[in-house]
């Protein structure tokens, strides 16, 4: 029903293509005032910063939900202001942070078929892919269950399997992991870097910088509707001043690197491996 | 719906400080006084005297025209149909077939629109000038049950909430392919139940947190409440509301007991 558009890749490297976009809500409230932005196929990114940074603003600007005021988003070669939302889906997935704002069907199965449906997919395909997805987030034991009957982490895997089984190359996880607890987090991650492993360009939107520190490969660090550092997550995370600026802690592991700076450590480290790495070499480094 | 949130202007006039019970009776005076009355001279009367009270609220022209609006299709539908369906009295003005038209029948046309202007426009002196807040105390105390008054208030409290949710739950499902605006009536049916559902199962897990909160703080505990900001009438707002008295006694005193035709 919605024919996917054809996709022209003027610029092979960069799926998606941001110029300058500003957005202004009604009301005045200016969210995003100039954002450049390429992302390329297959990449991990997360987009980290304060509440009312312009993290969520700029992720709807790409899916279309929102439109720039000013600037332009390019998808897939495309011109992102000439298709709809429903024509974009094709390329780009959105989890939203509730998932109980998309759950409504009486199973999980029906859940996870309804956006390849929407999408105009013949049927084989779509249990094709609902299968997939379903497979993907760990939900085969439960694809006859309820979905507004299971627990937070449950139903955010079903929004996410629902999205995924759309097969978009961009998929955008909006705080994700919010109210999960450790295990959950872990679970949930794994399926998402299962899914990056495929090809999916990821957009994690999030608050958790140790998620970023453990999974991203790069982190968009946004202020006051900018994007104040664009970065692998060492480089994010060795300038203490621009994270508190954003009103971000680093990692613990950071912290503590930072902390043992006068002990050779660098301040560049994101993961524990990375510490204990930098600590051994320090250590045989020496007399 | 955000519209209607909207409707009370910050201000400090006299509208503003009066009494809201004494508003709640004013309001619902002069809306009597505009049933009783039969003349469109004494109706547009009253008429500018409601648009001059709104105007002391310091209701903008733009506000007072949105409030119009919304009567303003009846308004115009009826002083075209009205004549049609009453052709009584003369002059007769046109006649052809079963259909006549008369000059009364136009002259009670308009007479009723702008009754309907009255009845609707009255309202806006309480809501544009009246906090919701003020305005549940108020019914409370005219003997309204506190929990009623609370469910009001909830109700209200939680519109544009609900309106962000609903708005939040069409761009979840916008974004899994879905089209509000096409296919057949059957299909687009079918596409509101993905936003009916989460609207309603969100509605009933904020319903029950809210209720869990309430509880927590100790509601119902008492049957007698104490307010921490009591409402008291001033000289003033019993000398408006002796105003507005005398507005609707003297003219019911002289059309039902003098007889005399207003």
């Amino acid at each position: 029903m919605i024919p996917r558009p054809s996709s022209r890749r003027p610029d092979e490297n960069f799926f998606i293509v941001a110029h300058d976009i500003k957005y202004v809500y009604e009301g005045g409230i200016e969210a995003l005032k100039g954002v450049n932005l390429r992302i390329k196929s297959g990449d991990f990114i997360a987009i980290v910063g304060g509440n009312g940074s312009g993290k969520t603003t700029l992720a709807k600007n790409l899916i279309g939900l929102l439109r720039p005021t000013s600037g332009s988003v390019d998808v897939a070669g495309n011109r992102a202001e000439k298709m709809t939302v429903a024509e974009l889906a094709h390329f780009v997935g959105y989890a939203f942070q509730n998932p109980d704002h998309q759950l409504f069907s009486g199973t999980v199965e029906e859940e996870v078929r309804f956006g390849p449906r929407n999408l105009g997919m013949p049927d084989a395909e779509v249990s094709k892919k609902a299968d997939h997805a379903i497979a993907l987030m760990g939900l085969q034991n439960l694809k006859s269950e309820q979905p507004l009957s299971l627990t937070l982490g449950l139903r955010r895997k079903v929004s996410i399997a629902s999205v995924i089984a759309m097969d978009p190359q961009v998929i955008i996880l909006d705080e994700p992991t919010t109210g999960l607890d450790a295990e959950e987090i872990a679970d949930l991650m794994t399926s998402i870097r299962a899914l990056n492993e495929e090809g999916h360009t990821l957009i994690l939107i999030t608050h958790d910088m140790r998620l970023v520190a453990q999974h991203a490969k790069r982190v968009i660090i946004m202020a006051n509707g900018r994007i104040l550092l664009d970065s692998d997550p060492p480089g994010a995370f060795s300038d203490l001043g621009l994270l508190r600026s954003s009103k971000l802690e680093p990692p613990p592991v950071t912290q503590l690197a930072h902390s043992l700076a006068e002990f050779g450590i660098p301040k560049d480290i994101a993961t524990a491996e990375a510490l204990v790495e930098s600590i051994i070499s320090a250590r045989s480094g020496r007399p | 719906m955000t519209g209607f949130m909207d409707l009370y202007t910050e201000g400090n006039t006299f509208l503003h400080r009066t009494d809201p019970r004494v508003k709640i009776l004013a309001v619902l005076f002069l809306s009597a006084l505009a049933l009783i009355i039969g003349s469109l001279e004494y109706l547009l009367a009253l008429l500018a005297f409601i648009l001059l009270l709104l105007a002391l609220g310091r209701a903008t022209l733009a506000k007072t025209f949105f409030a119009l609006k919304l009567v303003l299709r009846v308004m115009v539908l009826i002083v075209i149909l009205w004549p049609f369906f009453n052709p009584s009295g003369s002059p007769v003005l046109f006649e052809y077939g079963i259909i006549k038209i008369t000059e009364p029948g136009i002259v009670s046309g308009i007479t009723v629109a702008v009754r309907i202007a009255c009845l609707a426009s009255v309202w806006y002196i309480l809501m544009f000038t009246t906090t919701q807040r003020d305005l549940l105390r108020a019914l409370v105390k005219l003997g309204l049950r506190f929990d009623f008054g609370l469910t009001l208030a909830i109700a209200l409290r939680f519109l544009p909430t609900f309106g962000a949710i609903v708005n939040s739950i069409k761009d979840a499902q916008r974004a899994r392919g879905m089209e509000f605006d096409r296919g057949s009536l059957v299909k687009r049916s079918k596409n509101y139940v993905a936003v009916l559902v989460p609207t309603i199962v969100s509605a009933l897990r904020t319903a029950e947190t809210l209720s869990l909160a309430l509880q927590s703080r100790a509601y119902g505990a008492r049957k007698d409440r104490t307010y921490l900001r009591d409402l008291n009438m001033r000289p003033a707002d019993y000398a408006t509301l002796a105003f507005f008295s005398l507005l609707l006694i003297l003219p019911v005193f002289a059309k039902y007991v003098l007889q005399v035709s207003i």
